[in-house]
């Protein structure tokens, strides 16, 4: 499968990952210039942390070989698909229970800040050519997409 | 190989797909009363109409869509004759079986006060079936009470006041929700509901009732002797295990089926996973147990080991709380708490590590915190505040990309 791999050594926390997916899953058409970062609904699945030393954790979500969330899941939203080895999200049949931010050992997950509805959960940008956003925008390729066994 | 799964629930889906990933040749023949596979937490959007059948499963409908994979819905194994390796339903037919998983869940438990158990009123709220029951006798009532404030209570209650109903909930505690919530954090709820029309009458239980000649409860009194009238009764009291099946058998029960870490029974070929285990009541642990049964009756060794169930969400009018541990303050602990207008917290620390948190409002990334309760991680040597650590505290990764725990 292919999995978003990161070289934290590389990161220095310049959140343009962050930007691209908040704007790679924005609501209505636009681009980057007219993102609104302050709007709530717009969200970033990847988030980096700043640790004491002074470097960078880039906390992405893994589409774990056994995802936690999926174990979690108690409407079959979240399931592994078994071809791209991906943990995929289905919107409509959440139940907006939140088990699987409880039971994702990484915190990654979090829940929607507007409606609390929703898990903003990674989805490889598989909907816009999955090629995700945040690799894309990485200007010091910190993070980069290989394939890996299972 | 053939396996017989009893149950269509967490515990018995998961196993299901468990063995039909591991052994792609194996049979697998699923027996459930229940005529619809349906998670059982999401019973209150059928009584609000949000879902229907269709909508409450939780697996693809297609697994069913393989010769390999045999449903027979709305039957109830009767017994199971354990010398000849064969299960024999309500109406006298037989399957035979190389490996059986029990996965039968449990039901309602109605306290005998007064008529409860008699009445055609009266519901607990488990199955898809009640909640079809409970859904047509709702159209004809106003006043609703409900006995028990726990999460199917609470449940219940939010679904009725959805459609306008008076909701009266009677709670034996002195708050809402007191397993998974200190009063303070019940209270952010109580409010809410109130808000929506709710009545809560706390510290008093249920003591007697009055039927009348329809054979319904019209109203119920409390031990004060206060009396509620009401059109229906749902019942929110707690489970027990559905042991009907192995009933003079040899299979081990004391009060839930006895299990080793395979989750095997004592009887050879037979496991028991989920609510009938009585390990857990959690979801996720269901799914856990159904898995790790699944694995060992492929034949693949596996051990039920992550057993932490004392874990709850929970979201009710976009107020999401995550409660993980007894939330207890014992002697010689530390607790914090903290509070601003949008959010709630509380951790316990004991011994330098995490025993309990709570965390209403905000519960971004809160993940982490059942990883290190659960796995007693010593927090003694970080200095940042509980409520702020990541991950990143934590950080490592490999070669594959995969995170693991630097402790």
């Amino acid at each position: 499968m292919k999995r978003i791999m990161i070289d934290t050594a590389k990161c220095d926390g310049c959140k343009n990952c962050t930007v691209a997916c908040m704007q790679a899953h924005r609501e209505g058409p636009g681009t980057i210039y007219d993102l609104d970062l302050t709007d709530i609904r717009n969200e970033s699945r990847n988030h980096i942390e700043k640790v004491a030393d002074g470097t960078y954790r880039p906390v992405f979500c893994r589409h774990c070989d056994t995802p936690e969330c999926v174990m979690s899941c108690m409407s079959g939203a979240l399931t592994k698909d078994p071809e791209t080895g991906h943990v995929c999200y289905d919107e409509e049949k959440c139940g907006s229970c939140f088990m699987c931010v409880m039971n994702c050992p990484y915190g990654v997950l979090k829940a929607d800040t507007a409606t609390r509805t929703k898990v903003i959960k990674c989805d490889f940008c598989e909907n816009d050519g999955g090629e995700p956003n945040c690799v894309k925008s990485c200007p010091k390729k910190a993070i980069y997409v290989e394939e890996v066994n299972v | 190989m053939i396996h017989v799964i009893i149950g269509a629930g967490a515990a018995g889906m998961t196993a299901a797909k468990t063995i039909r990933q591991a052994d792609p040749e194996a049979y697998i023949t699923i027996i459930s009363t229940d005529e619809h596979v349906h998670s059982r937490c999401m019973l209150h959007h059928y009584l609000s109409y949000e879902r229907d059948e269709k909508t409450l499963c939780f697996v693809d409908p297609e697994f069913f869509n393989s010769d390999k994979v045999n449903w027979v819905a709305g039957k109830t194994v009767k017994t199971i004759d354990t010398a000849d390796h064969m299960v024999v339903l309500d109406d006298d037919q037989k399957y035979s079986y190389d490996k059986l998983l029990i996965a039968t869940g449990a039901n309602s438990f109605i306290p005998p006060v007064g008529q409860f158990r008699e009445a055609s009123n009266v519901f607990g709220l488990r199955h898809l079936t009640d909640a079809q029951n409970i859904r047509k006798a709702a159209e004809k009532a106003s006043n609703i009470l409900i006995v028990g404030s726990g999460l199917v209570g609470l449940d219940a209650a939010y679904s009725f006041l959805e459609q306008g109903k008076h909701v009266t909930v009677v709670e034996m505690a002195d708050r809402i929700l007191p397993i998974q919530l200190n009063e303070k954090g019940g209270k952010a709820y109580k409010k809410l509901f109130e808000d929506h029309g709710c009545k809560f009458i706390l510290s008093r239980k249920a003591s007697d009732t009055h039927m009348n000649e329809n054979g319904e409860i019209d109203y119920v009194t409390l031990d004060d002797g206060t009396k509620i009238d009401c059109e229906l009764v749902i019942v929110a009291a707690g489970v027990r295990p559905a042991l009907e099946c192995i009933q003079g058998t040899n299979i081990e029960a004391d009060r839930f089926i006895t299990v080793s870490d395979s989750m095997q029974t004592n009887v050879p070929d037979i496991y028991a996973a989920g609510d009938v285990t009585g390990l857990s009541g959690i979801w996720p642990n269901a799914m856990k147990q159904g898995q790790t049964a699944g694995y060992n009756m492929c034949g693949i060794k596996t051990q039920y080991i992550d057993k932490y169930a004392m874990k709850n969400t929970m979201n009710f009018y976009g107020l999401t709380t995550l409660s993980l541990g007894r939330g207890v303050e014992e002697e010689g602990d530390v607790v914090i708490e903290r509070e601003d207008s949008h959010n709630y917290r509380r951790a316990i620390l004991r011994d330098g590590k995490l025993d309990s948190i709570l965390l209403q409002g905000k519960i971004d990334y809160s993940g982490i915190y059942q990883y290190l309760i659960k796995n007693e991680i010593d927090l003694s040597g970080i200095k940042k505040d509980i409520f702020h650590l990541s991950f990143a505290d934590f950080y490592s990764i490999d070669e594959r990309g995969a995170y693991s725990y630097n402790v």
